[in-house]
């Protein structure tokens, strides 16, 4: 069966400006797939050209196996970054006039809304105007424009942003129920721990440039962790113990829990075991890896120099602070 | 091709009960027969009711010493009145006759006599100084609450005329500032009333012979056409090439300025990218264009209904040649669809209403172009200028409309051709239109100038 979706050397300029650079990207079917980068790196720029409201430069594109989304529109659902609605109408007129947009008849449409709104936490608002609704209620709407029609591909461009924990949490739900579904899911987000939570594979854009395309599993394989936090049964056992086991290279204490990076190449399964065997342990564990680790360590590599590095790894980590908090 | 058509009638019913379901327009729609409904019902009453009656003095320097008497005469309350209801009555004469019955003898028409000015005649001897008596004029008001209102000097060859000429003397009229207008016509056709007196008298001729010699009755023409005869009304006739223009104008401001500032809107609030990942750039603005195109459509029929009821309960409804409907029909669908086009490109074009501002000064200027040259075409529809006016879009749909309601339209072929152009034009605008269109939804910043569309549709 052909991919979902597939980019072939996918090129775009704004002028001067080069958005996207020899993009090459296969997502199969059923897949879930995250885009992720920072803001401004290419990913919305992306997005519009899959769904035809831009189109590439040079570089071939198929959607669903047709040439362009503009043949396959009524299989794509579709939550764009810059997304409004019609602030005069109701939410159910808004939903069964997208749903009707994507093919579905009158009858269907309106049956369909109430129940979408029950599921998504916004039981009451169907006969309200959208402008009487918050942002967060908003989003969720719009949302539910989006998978109205039950699409075969699901495009979201940004989804989290503006969200609080509560409304992040019912959308995370409902779109690992699209997945679900059988689905075929992209969504973009500038925040990598919601990749991360969520997605099976994750494709990293950089200055218009695919950085990195892996399974996530893969990933951890990959970028072998190399920290653990060991944790003693007993509050006064003697830290010599750790630093001398084979494979160690340093140990750093914080708050009564110790942390022990490795000898690059050493095998983390094979350390654990001999630190628990030196001192009696509370907990081991492999530090989790984070993709703004992995993100900032492919970046360094690359032929950047230390301060974009550096201005890279504020900016991530800020931006994923900030959705966590 | 189903899809698309779908897609289009979708957004056009959409954007139809958007516009139609809201309080705004309703309003709107009613906004236009109030504002008539108060030029003709309320305005008369406020204007002459309660109005105090002009009390005051005119003081008469009679030369001829034949005129002061009929003056005295002519300017009593009873004769003023008698003249207003006169010259109402000759007012009406063109009228239908439902309302002239109706008008006739009724409050309505007393209201329109009014209270007539309370004057007092003063006759100064012919020798008098005419400079004290302008000085007179200047004076405040007298304590008895009587204004100065005029000096009359009635010439000594007034009544008879110089010996060896054929030609009599007039009169001279001084009046104070802030005079009202209706009372110095009063003093003209008062003076004039009694000058006549005097020189039929001193003619000895018999006053009723010579009006009734003077006396010729405006007939009323009829039109004949190859479908029958129909009375001709000629304010009628001057006023339907207005209105038909009028209608057209009103009925593309309606549709364009909604589609317009709805474009901006979805522009501005974002729902732009939602809506292009269902329908195309294209099936958007047709779907616009045509949902606007139906909320003209009704006010116009609404407004066509209410003067069709007009003018059928005035039995004047003969006058109107149907075909007219069906011509203003179709040069509205193509007038509307080249504006229509330009005011949804500029809506997509720019970020907010502010910046349409500068691209629609141009469109207003075509929209309001016709109004111009209105008189001049009505005047002559089938001058030169007007024949030329009618081929060169966007107005050739406004001045062939003026032609076709003027008394004599054009030849068919002139009509067609009209179309022919019309369509055309709105074709090549249209096209033009579409591609700015596109361009410009997701185009967020700069606000565009006329160069920036060009390149915007260059590169589409």
């Amino acid at each position: 069966m052909q991919p979902a979706l597939e980019l072939k050397r996918v090129r775009k300029t704004f002028g001067t400006t080069v958005a996207v650079e020899g993009m090459d990207l296969v997502v199969p079917r059923g897949a879930l797939y995250g885009v992720i980068g920072p803001n401004g790196a290419g990913k919305t720029t992306c997005i519009r050209m899959i769904m035809s409201i831009l189109f590439p430069d040079s570089g071939e594109l198929s959607v669903l196996g047709r040439r362009s989304a503009l043949e396959a529109k009524d299989r794509i659902g579709y939550l764009p970054e810059e997304r409004g609605v019609y602030r005069k109408m109701k939410v159910g007129a808004f939903l069964i006039y997208m749903a009707q947009l994507k093919g579905l008849s009158a009858e269907d449409a309106a049956s369909r809304a109430p129940k979408l709104l029950q599921e998504i936490g916004l039981p009451d608002v169907e006969g309200k105007r959208c402008e009487d609704l918050s942002k967060g209620m908003l989003q969720r709407v719009q949302f539910l424009g989006a998978i109205i029609h039950q699409p075969d591909l699901l495009i979201l461009d940004e989804p989290f942003s503006g969200q609080d924990p509560v409304s992040v949490r019912i959308l995370r739900e409902q779109i690992l129920r699209e997945h679900r579904r059988g689905a075929t899911v992209l969504l973009s987000t500038h925040v990598m721990a919601h990749a991360e939570e969520m997605c099976q594979h994750v494709v990293m854009i950089h200055q218009g440039r695919k950085v990195l395309d892996e399974a996530m599993s893969g990933l951890r394989r990959q970028f072998d962790p190399q920290t653990v936090y060991f944790e003693p049964l007993e509050a006064n056992a003697n830290p010599s113990g750790l630093s001398n086991v084979a494979g160690v290279a340093r140990v750093e204490s914080v708050d009564g829990t110790y942390r022990i990076t490795l000898v690059p190449g050493t095998d983390p399964a094979i350390v654990m075991a001999r630190l628990a065997a030196a001192v009696a342990p509370a907990r081991v564990e492999l530090a989790r890896l984070r993709l703004e680790d992995v993100f900032v360590r492919i970046v360094a590599d690359g032929p950047h120099g230390d301060a974009v590095t550096r201005a890279l790894r504020a900016s991530v980590t800020a931006s994923s602070e900030g959705a966590l908090a | 091709m189903k899809q698309s058509m779908r897609r289009i009638g979708l957004v056009a019913g959409r954007e139809f009960l958007a516009a139609v379901m809201n309080k705004g327009f309703v309003i709107g729609l009613l906004i236009m027969p109030a504002i008539i409904a108060i030029l003709v019902v309320v305005f008369p009453r406020l204007l002459n009711r309660n109005v105090p009656a002009v009390r005051g003095e005119v003081a008469v320097i009679d030369m001829t010493g034949q005129v002061a008497g009929g003056l005295r005469a002519a300017l009593t309350p009873e004769a003023i009145a008698a003249r207003r209801r006169d010259s109402a009555a000759r007012a009406l004469q063109n009228a239908p006759g439902v309302v002239r019955d109706a008008a006739t003898n009724t409050p309505a028409m007393e209201r329109a006599i009014g209270t007539p000015p309370q004057l007092t005649i003063v006759e100064r001897p012919a020798s008098t100084d005419l400079q004290r008596e302008k000085q007179w004029l200047t004076e405040t008001v007298a304590a008895d609450g009587l204004r100065h209102l005029a000096v009359i000097v009635v010439q000594p060859d007034a009544v008879q005329a110089a010996p060896g000429s054929t030609k009599y003397g007039s009169y001279e009229l001084f009046i104070p500032q802030n005079i009202d207008a209706r009372l110095e016509t009063e003093l003209y056709d008062a003076i004039r009333e009694s000058l006549v007196s005097a020189r039929i008298q001193a003619h000895n001729l018999n006053r009723q012979e010579v009006e009734a010699v003077m006396n010729v009755r405006r007939a009323a023409s009829v039109t004949v056409a190859v479908g029958g005869e129909r009375q001709t009304n000629l304010a009628f006739n001057q006023a339907l090439p207005f209105v038909f223009a009028g209608l057209l104008v009103f009925g593309i401001m309606i549709g364009g300025q909604t589609l317009l500032t709805q474009t901006v809107e979805e522009k501005s609030n974002r729902v732009i990218e939602v809506l292009l990942s269902a329908v195309s750039p294209i099936e958007l603005m047709a779907g616009k264009i045509l949902g606007q195109m139906a909320v003209s459509m009704l006010v116009l029929a609404l407004y066509i209904g209410i003067g069709l009821f007009a003018l059928m309960s005035f039995a004047m409804i003969g006058l109107l040649d149907p075909i007219l409907i069906l011509y203003l029909v179709l040069f509205f669908l193509i007038s509307y669809l080249l504006f229509a086009a330009v005011f949804s490109a500029v809506g997509a074009a720019v970020n907010e209403m502010r910046e349409a501002q500068s691209l629609m000064t141009p469109v207003m200027l075509m929209l309001m172009a016709p109004w111009m040259f209105a008189t001049v075409i009505g005047r002559e529809p089938n001058s030169t200028f007007s024949v030329a006016l009618s081929f060169i879009p966007p107005v050739n749909t406004f001045a062939m409309m003026i032609r076709l309601g003027s008394a004599t339209p054009p030849p068919t072929w002139q009509v067609l051709a009209t179309m022919l152009v019309g369509l055309a034009a709105a074709c090549v605008v249209t096209w033009f239109a579409a591609k700015v269109f596109k361009v410009g939804l997701l185009m967020h910043g700069k606000a565009p100038n006329m160069a920036t569309l060009i390149r915007w549709a260059r590169a589409a």
